[in-house]
């Protein structure tokens, strides 16, 4: 799959201060999710990309082209930045057409483009009133919206969801996943791991300027060595089921769940694990209720590899 | 009880805050949820008695919050949403002058605010002015100044917001630990329903003034019976299909496999086919509704 | 052994009744307020007309003792009238009423310098930093949280106004050990303590109002800066201009009495010793009538009242009656003297409620800029 968007060895600092070292990323399309705990350099890395800053060394190509300088480009790109500062005193609608005018569609196009886009975030109801009016959620949708007024190809967007409502929440999201299931390609950064983790399993995690991991979750989660994965079992024979457990030479801890009448199971080859756990379960007297694994998701990796 | 509020109304010129809300809640963990407009502000200035009511009355703690605003604001600590300071002085000042405004004395607040920020876990940064602190630190500094006087109930309000991960599990920690471990009561409001969960065993949500749903989260999250999520680690079609042939309905949802076993059945029928498919189950669990889909069927239905 | 828990624990002491509120939030603001170099530098220095004060008080202590320390000293300085000198009990009240005047006077720039330092940040730091969620929700009210702003400027106001006031009326006692001047000089103290506390009241509430404002505490440094400079040049303007526009009109008027009455039948010298002898005449009763004119006009020009400065210093002139002293002192000049003695010390002649009226306007004004600026939490956002 081609990339979208390429980072070839870039670093970028302010005077002594680092802002990314040395990062080499390929974004393909779809949904990806930008992680970072804070200083990390994420909204460096949006800046560079989205051509606010130049790279100190390296190469930032986005579909195909540098970014620096080139401001055809930016017809093809939406940026949703993370600060909040619209013109108050303008209308929704009145906003959204005037950047879509700026965005270089001409007066017909930029009408209905507006239409549609405040169609789309679901602002219509609300598109004639004052920006200063605004609840937070609503500022939010319509810096969405700004962002996919001029139909880009590939979008930028930071922190999307602050300070939103869970019912604006399942909204937007369920527009970034239409928009990555169209052959966009999203660039969400967010602090929030649970919604990344509904939105896409492709993530890009960094931290201190460093690229430390890229890729599907469970992928990386399967490369983790140093922390063998946690898998819950319940059972009612829980303890019968350690017995049998231990003997298993993967198997290198069993830690007693006794409230949830189960067993939380430590090993390093979970292929192995869950291959022989069905014909386990269908042994005499340890019929399994529930497996899940409790850290085979993004809080876990987050945490394992930043490593507070 | 923690608190109880019968038939408020507040107006606020055309607008209504709060319409004939009645609400009563128990000691312990609560969450409180609703979309933006739904009163939550609202209502918890009620509860620290900072605003008058058109209509309604009520206790809070055993006060009744139109008569005895003062006494109240001595029990209860409040964590307000928006970015605030005490401008101009250290860590440590800052949550001992918290102190004193609340009535304490001079030596025992700076005595309680060395005490309660050893808790946060801000060591030697108290010593540093407040407005150099990162953003987890304010809101650890937030939380201190609000428990600084020991109340018997505190409100933090959207305390997670623009978090880092790292942050927000520091304060959930703080919440959960202050709520279970130490006795005190807690509102948690939140837009991040993952962390009210974390934190709370009882929630409030509100919307258009009004209270939509109420109850313990363990309550709310029916099992739906005979409900399971399965997941597999090879694509999960063939399976799913394998599975309605044996009786059962099979709905994807993502990468999961929605199954709802015929009667009589238990997940034994699901292991069985799976051994015999050698098939790995990564996930199988019995499916329960999630926050979110308890918040967002509450404010559709109003 | 038992191992103590190092997290939280509960705390069961005894809070204060709201009443004391406010003295947290004043022993805060000026704790942050001392933390300021140049404050301390400059109260300092405001001590200097303090020092001065209790100096000279002491000095006409011993003056009243016939000390022969200072006699010679104050003969060969001629500070004072030979009668003054001759007879200082008589005299007391009014050199003390002098002396305290002067300080006060001096005092009252070294405040309003004070309050350009301490007041601008009062307020707005706390809009800048969003500090009021924190505040009113804590158990204390609006008034309160005024009230404790304002006794940052009354501490630091009472430590160059006050205190000094009282410091120097007990050395000036203890110098002239004469029980006595207690019942001469006591009205004396607190008319000294009750300006201090209309300064105070008057310049706290204004500069809180002006600190409300804005989140910015440079503007309102200079908005102060600008009332405190623009409106004194602005009244003193006037003031000359009203003057010199008197002494035209007189200057006018007494060119036509004085064209010259033709007596061509006379000698020429004789001629010329009466235009001298006229001429004479007439420039004294110019004096004369210019004074008069002078003396109406002061008892109602109301163009001293357009300075910030000026109404506060009449309402002290006011308080402490200097202009008795100086009508008193001025008995001991000839009777020709005497008015323009008058005319050159005493102050602004209108009457002083008209400032006490200015001044209370300000600080209701004040009062409804802090109400409207600060509102309460009982609104929609």
């Amino acid at each position: 799959m081609k990339p979208v968007v390429e980072f070839d060895e870039v670093s970028k600092w302010y005077g002594n201060v680092i802002g990314v070292n040395k990062l080499t990323i390929r974004v393909p399309a779809g949904v990806t999710g930008l992680l970072g705990p804070n200083g990390a350099g994420k909204s460096t890395l949006l800046q560079l990309a989205t051509g606010q800053l130049f790279p100190s060394q390296g190469t930032v190509t986005v579909l195909g082209q540098r970014v620096w300088g080139n401001t055809s480009l930016n017809r093809f790109i939406g940026l949703c930045p993370e600060q909040d500062a619209f013109y108050e005193w303008m209308t929704g609608w009145d906003f959204i057409h005037t950047c879509a005018r700026l965005g270089g569609l001409n007066r017909i196009d930029a009408k209905d483009a507006a239409g549609r886009a405040l169609e789309s975030v679901g602002m219509t109801k609300n598109k004639d009133r004052a920006v200063r009016g605004y609840s937070k959620g609503m500022r939010q949708r319509t810096k969405l919206a700004q962002a996919l007024v001029h139909d880009p190809e590939v979008l930028f967007l930071d922190e999307p969801m602050t300070g939103t409502d869970p019912v604006a929440r399942r909204d937007l999201m369920d527009i970034i996943q239409r928009l990555g299931g169209e052959g966009k390609s999203v660039m969400v950064s967010s602090h929030v791991l649970h919604e990344v983790q509904s939105l896409t399993p492709n993530i890009i995690l960094m931290n201190r300027g460093r690229l430390v991991a890229e890729g599907n979750i469970r992928e990386i989660r399967e490369l983790i060595d140093k922390h063998p994965h946690h898998i819950v079992l319940v059972c009612n024979e829980y303890r019968k089921l350690a017995a049998r457990l231990v003997e298993w030479d993967d198997v290198e801890g069993v830690k007693v769940l006794a409230r949830a009448q189960g067993l939380m199971v430590e090993t390093r080859s979970p292929d192995a694990f869950y291959g022989r756990l069905p014909q386990l379960s269908l042994e005499a007297g340890t019929a399994i209720d529930e497996v899940y694994s409790d850290d085979d998701n993004l809080e876990a990796v987050f945490k394992y590899l930043v490593n507070k | 009880m923690l608190f109880r509020l019968q038939n408020i109304v507040k107006t606020y010129g055309p607008v209504t805050a709060l319409n004939n809300l009645t609400v009563t809640a128990p000691t312990g963990a609560i969450g409180l949820l609703g979309p933006n407009g739904s009163g939550k502000t609202t209502m918890i200035r009620t509860l620290l008695g900072l605003i008058p009511v058109n209509q309604g009355s009520g206790t809070i703690l055993d006060l009744d919050f139109r008569t005895r605003q003062l006494d109240i604001r001595r029990m209860v600590g409040f964590a307000p949403e928006d970015e605030c300071l005490f401008p101009q002085v250290v860590g440590v000042e800052f949550v001992a002058y918290a102190g004193e405004l609340v009535g304490m004395k001079t030596k025992d607040a700076m005595q309680r605010a060395h005490e309660v920020l050893d808790y946060v876990g801000l060591g030697e940064a108290r010593y540093r002015r407040a407005e150099s602190y990162s953003t987890g630190m304010k809101q650890r500094l937030k939380l201190a100044s609000a428990i600084v006087h020991d109340p018997k109930l505190l409100i933090l309000d959207e305390p997670t917001n623009g978090m880092d991960p790292a942050g927000r599990e520091e304060i959930i920690e703080l919440s959960r630990d202050l709520a279970h471990n130490k006795g005190m009561s807690l509102i948690f409001s939140s837009h991040l329903l993952p962390d009210v969960e974390a934190v709370c065993d009882h929630i409030l949500v509100l919307g258009a003034g009004k209270l939509l749903a109420e109850g313990k989260i363990q309550d709310l999250k029916q099992l739906h019976q005979q409900c399971y999520e399965v997941r597999l680690k090879a694509d999960p079609a063939p399976f799913a299909h394998k599975l309605t042939n044996l009786g059962c309905k099979a709905a994807m949802r993502d990468d999961l496999i929605i199954v709802q076993l015929p009667d009589g059945q238990s997940p034994q029928l699901i292991w069985t086919l799976a051994a015999e498919q050698k098939q790995q189950i990564r996930h199988l669990r019995p499916q329960r509704s999630t926050l979110e889909e308890i918040f967002l069927t509450a404010v559709e239905q109003q | 052994m038992p191992i103590f828990d190092p997290g939280y624990q509960h705390w069961s002491g005894e809070l204060s009744g709201h009443g004391w509120r406010w003295l947290a939030i004043a022993r805060h603001g000026y704790r942050i307020g001392m933390k300021n170099y140049l404050l301390r530098i400059i109260m300092l220095v405001a001590w200097i007309p303090a020092i001065a004060l209790g100096f000279m008080l002491c000095l006409w202590g011993l003056v009243e003792r016939k000390s022969e320390l200072v006699m010679p000293l104050v003969a060969m300085l001629d500070m004072f009238d030979p009668e003054v000198i001759a007879n200082p009990k008589e005299y007391r009240a009014e050199i003390w009423t002098l002396c305290y005047d002067t300080f006060l006077l001096m005092e009252l720039r070294f405040s309003m310098i004070l309050v350009l330092i301490v007041g601008p940040s009062l307020i707005s730091q706390d809009l800048r930093f969003n500090a009021l969620p924190l505040y009113f929700s804590r158990p204390l009210r609006r008034i309160d949280y005024f009230m404790g702003k304002l006794g940052v400027i009354g501490a630091f106001l009472g430590m160059v106004l006050i205190i000094p006031s009282i410091v120097a009326y007990v050395l000036g006692l203890l110098f002239s050990l004469d029980l006595s001047i207690i019942p001469d000089t006591l009205p004396l103290l607190a008319a000294s303590v009750g300006y201090g506390i209309v300064m105070t009241l008057s310049t706290g509430l204004f500069i809180l109002a002006l600190s409300s404002l804005t989140r910015n505490s440079r503007y309102i440094a200079l908005f102060w800066l600008a009332v405190w400079f623009i409106s004194s040049v602005v009244g003193g303007v006037l003031a000359s201009v009203d003057q010199e526009h008197r002494r035209h009109a007189a200057y006018r008027r007494s060119a036509e009495i004085s064209v010259a009455q033709p007596n061509a039948n006379r000698p020429p010298a004789d001629r010329q010793r009466e235009q001298a002898a006229r001429m004479a005449d007439t420039r004294q009763m110019r004096q004369q009538e210019w004074l008069a004119e002078e003396q109406q006009a002061a008892k109602s020009n109301w163009r001293p009242m357009v300075s910030y400065t000026a109404n506060l210093s009449r309402i002290g002139q006011a308080m402490l009656n200097t202009d008795a002293a100086w009508r008193k002192l001025s008995l001991n000049k000839p009777a020709e003297e005497r008015d323009r003695f008058l005319l050159e010390n005493l102050g602004s002649q209108y009457p002083w409620y008209w400032s006490a009226a200015v001044i209370l306007g300000l600080m209701g004004l004040s009062a409804c800029i802090l109400n409207f600026r600060i509102k309460s939490l009982d609104r929609l956002k």
